[in-house]
């Protein structure tokens, strides 16, 4: 860094890019926002070779991992869908608030979504990895 | 095109990713309805050509939305958002070929 | 008795240790921390105890305050590393269970001098969504014939949007800001929302052409850091996901909200305007 761009470095005060993956701190969403974001590019990495030479998989033990990747970014995936697309179970805004009432947003039926989320997200991995370790050395592939 | 119909895709891609990636998944490595699935090369060729096309949307504008997240000025953005879009027909293209050379179709 | 227990309010019980940012752009090469020990009291807040640095012992320590209760939004400062209104948390909250408090200027807001950032472009950006009531009926405003009335349910909608204090601290924790400087941040967003479902409001569409842009709304991920930090509970991530929803319902020509009932009897024969 030459020293114009130190400064401005420091004046501007920016987190760049260590403010995506910053979680200490702050709530449960903000680390699903950051392992989604990261799942997210793995996958893409992965199809890359995927593609490349057709049907390419990294091997059993590798295959189960890809799995709890795949599996978070679906299950983590539906519940942005609901969320964020129609705004199923963020709540109403508030008329009355309490005092230090937490936001709604956060404490309210959304955190049922947020169970029902790691719920799937197991029971999917799982299933994954059934296929991945057992089924699939068995049909030889 | 508006960002929301861009985003709105995004989540109907998604959805469709879940249903025939399920399909793909089934074909490749169940033994009994995998076979039911092959057997059939239209139900395999249909699967695949929506499944890919879904997929390449939602990674391609999940890439997107990093890459304009990261880089934010208004021609960088312009500039990724083509690029994308050239860069996913163009696989787009390739991986049908592949395909319908692999079922032996072409 | 009273007055017993006010005094013992303020007797001072523990000396901690603030670390403080030292920074000033024009002069300095790199920021430096610089330490201060001052005695607490039960009461005091960071506020008291930095502007009682800075009358006793260091004149040059430079940051932003006015009100000093939560209502003007103007020292948000990172305490141990979170967004919060110093004049709101007391010394001994923020230096439970460690030996020292951090405070470090707002994330993603450009430093003028130590704790004080620049808030220019998150102005700019509160000014872009338009933050007033459009009207259209051009005849009425020119001769009023009377109030603009709504139902509790119509206030009910954005009444919890309305206490924003232009604070920033969540435009400072949002993830796409600490690399988007486009994106229109939270505060902003949810302001939009604030004035959209306004029922007195006629400014949806102009709105959405500012708000359905590459860094508009869709930008936001839920990762709802900035409900977590709202000093004033405003909730914008639920704001952000709402006004997204509104957005894709215009799309398809749904109506935006649901038209309320009648205005209560209580007020009477009541003109809608
Ligand atoms: S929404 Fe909350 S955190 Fe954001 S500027 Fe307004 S008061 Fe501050
Ligand atoms: S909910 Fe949206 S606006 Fe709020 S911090 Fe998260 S990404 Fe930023």
């Amino acid at each position: 860094m030459g020293e114009r761009e130190y400064l401005e470095y420091y004046a501007l005060n920016r987190r760049g890019v260590s403010g995506w993956f910053r979680m200490r701190g702050y709530t449960i969403e903000r680390k699903l926002y950051a392992l989604h974001r990261i799942t997210g590019i793995l996958i893409v990495l992965f199809m890359l070779p995927h593609f490349y030479s057709t049907g390419w998989h990294p091997g059993i033990w590798w295959d189960a991992l890809l799995g709890i990747i795949v599996t978070f970014h679906v299950a983590n995936g539906v519940r942005l869908t609901l969320l964020e697309l129609l705004g199923a179970g963020i709540g109403k805004p508030l008329l009355v608030k309490k005092p230090f009432q937490r936001p709604v947003s956060i404490e309210g039926r959304q955190r049922y979504l947020l169970a029902l989320t790691v719920l799937l997200f197991i029971v999917l991995a799982v299933i994954w990895s059934y296929y991945a370790v057992i089924v699939k050395p068995l049909m030889g592939g | 095109m508006r960002e929301s119909t861009k985003m709105l895709l995004h989540y109907i891609a998604g959805v469709l990713i879940v249903v025939t990636g399920l399909i793909h998944l089934l074909a490749n490595n169940d033994p009994g309805i995998g076979k039911l699935i092959t057997g059939n090369v239209y139900l395999y060729l249909t699967n695949m050509a929506i499944f890919l096309a879904a997929l390449l949307y939602h990674a391609l504008n999940g890439v997107r939305v990093i890459l304009i997240e990261l880089v934010p000025d208004m021609c960088w953005t312009k500039l990724i958002g083509w690029a994308i879009l050239l860069i996913g027909i163009a696989t787009y293209i390739v991986g049908i070929q592949v395909l319908l050379m692999a079922l032996g179709l072409v | 008795m009273m007055e017993q227990s006010s005094i013992d309010l303020w007797k001072p019980v523990k000396v901690v240790k603030l670390k403080i940012y030292r920074y000033n752009p024009k002069k300095d090469f790199s920021p430096k921390w610089k330490e201060y020990e001052i005695e607490v009291s039960r009461g005091t807040t960071i506020l008291d105890a930095l502007i009682r640095i800075k009358e006793e012992v260091d004149p040059s320590l430079s940051f932003r305050y006015s009100c000093g209760q939560a209502l003007c939004g103007s020292c948000a400062m990172m305490v141990n590393g979170r967004q919060m209104l110093v004049c709101r948390t007391r010394v001994l909250e923020a230096a439970h269970n460690r030996d020292f408090v951090e405070l470090r200027p707002l994330d993603n807001f450009p430093v003028i001098r130590d704790l004080a950032g620049d808030f220019t472009s998150f102005f700019e950006k509160h000014r872009a969504i338009k933050p007033w009531i459009i009207r259209r009926d051009f005849e009425e405003l020119d001769n009023p014939t009377g109030e603009y009335k709504q139902t509790i349910e119509e206030y009910a909608r954005y009444y919890q949007f309305t206490d924003c204090l232009k604070c920033g601290a969540c435009y400072s924790a949002c993830p796409t800001v600490a690399t988007d400087h486009e994106y229109l941040g939270p505060q902003a967003l949810a302001q939009a929302y604030r004035y959209m479902v306004d029922s007195r409001d006629d400014g949806l569409d102009e709105r959405i052409a500012i708000l359905d842009s590459d860094h508009g709304c869709w930008r936001c991920h839920f990762a709802a850091s900035c409900s977590d930090v709202c000093p004033k509970y405003v909730d914008p991530a639920q704001g952000i996901q709402l006004l997204k929803k509104l957005i894709v319902r215009r799309k398809f020509g749904l109506k935006p909200h649901r038209p309320s009932d009648a205005l209560p009897s209580k007020i009477g024969e009541v003109k809608r305007r």
